[in-house]
């Protein structure tokens, strides 16, 4: 009977327990909660896998996308690619909508702010395949997306509607008038 | 003796997506936020990287893919996968035009594997910016308002 409740406590731990640095050559991004994480998965759409409601292509970069990860069947979260630029992950896993892949990143776990199976991710690559492909070719697809926003700077000075947004509520969102004296003040 | 096996059995056969709890209708109050800010600690700790000293970058972070959460007023992150039949969470048009506003929020309420998730249903009001933090913080990230052109 012990050895039975061992097998069910065993299979009920949370996959917290488990470490997936091994073979890991994820850069590190010197976060407060990092841990590198390379592990196998399944890439799927998040709102598909919560609530059934799957469009084509995993909504074809609409959505979010999950990683359905192999050894744990744990649902992690890649809010980031690689690219330190305010991009996000989901047009890096698009290609391999409802592939198994192998990643290799950054897992962010922290207790305190309840992010838990929070992900970084810097490569990908089929199972099986030998190549890794960077996950950083977001600029490079807002590039081909906006060819009228060409231009010097980073892609998020130029960017139509984050212009549109700060042209007509201002840099903090309370009005480009109100703020007026907090800018003056900020560069005198 | 045997419900417990019939217990392991089904622990061991049942895939995950079945053991996932169903979802429920719930009505939240939050600031709508970018997640990794908050998550990763990237830029500080968390009551810099929300409200009005955070809204250029929630605008970067919304526009550029990154996921965004409603901010509870019970202190939790709800990530936001629709809003009013706007599926659109990666880069969405309807969450980038509620960048750092505070929403009380009708929708269904999921959680997995530690994260919780909401489908936004109906914005039973959109209360504007109303965490005026700038102030106290200055911009976050300190360039994201550029020095005016003389």
């Amino acid at each position: 009977m012990k050895r039975i409740i061992l097998i069910l406590a065993l299979l009920a731990a949370p996959a917290a327990a488990q470490d997936f640095s091994a073979g890991s050559g994820a850069k590190t991004w010197n976060l407060y909660a990092e841990k590198p994480a390379r592990f196998e998965a399944k890439v799927v759409d998040i709102l598909c896998e919560l609530t059934g409601d799957c469009p084509e292509n995993c909504g074809d970069g609409r959505r979010q996308l999950g990683l359905l990860r192999a050894a744990d069947k744990a649902l992690v979260y890649p809010n980031k690619n690689a690219q330190a630029a305010f991009t996000g992950a989901a047009l890096e896993l698009l290609p391999y909508c409802s592939a198994d892949v192998e990643v290799d990143g950054l897992l962010i776990e922290d207790p305190d702010l309840a992010a838990k199976n929070i992900y970084l991710v810097q490569k990908i690559r089929l199972v099986g395949e030998e190549n890794w492909t960077k996950a950083n070719s977001w600029t490079k697809k807002w590039a081909k997306a906006n060819p009228d926003a060409k231009g010097k700077g980073p892609w998020f000075r130029r960017d139509p509607r984050v212009r549109a947004a700060i042209a007509e509520d201002g840099y903090t969102g309370i009005g480009v008038e109100a703020e007026q004296p907090f800018i003056k003040e900020l560069f005198e | 003796m045997r419900n417990i096996f019939t217990l392991l059995g089904l622990a061991l056969t049942l895939p995950a997506t079945a053991l996932a709890a169903e979802g429920k209708r719930i009505q939240i109050k939050g600031e709508m936020i970018d997640t990794w800010c908050y998550f990763s600690g990237v830029m500080g700790g968390p009551d810099a990287v929300i409200g009005s000293a955070h809204h250029t970058c929630a605008l970067w972070c919304s526009a550029g893919g990154i996921p965004v959460g409603l901010l509870g007023e019970d202190g939790q992150v709800y990530m936001v996968l629709k809003i009013e039949g706007d599926d659109g969470s990666a880069g969405g048009n309807t969450q980038l035009s509620l960048a750092s506003h505070e929403i009380t929020a009708d929708g269904i309420y999921y959680e997995r594997d530690g994260l919780k998730y909401i489908v936004v249903e109906k914005i039973v009001a959109d209360h504007g910016i109303t965490n005026l933090n700038h102030e106290d913080y200055g911009p976050v990230p300190g360039f994201a308002i550029p020095e005016p052109k003389k």
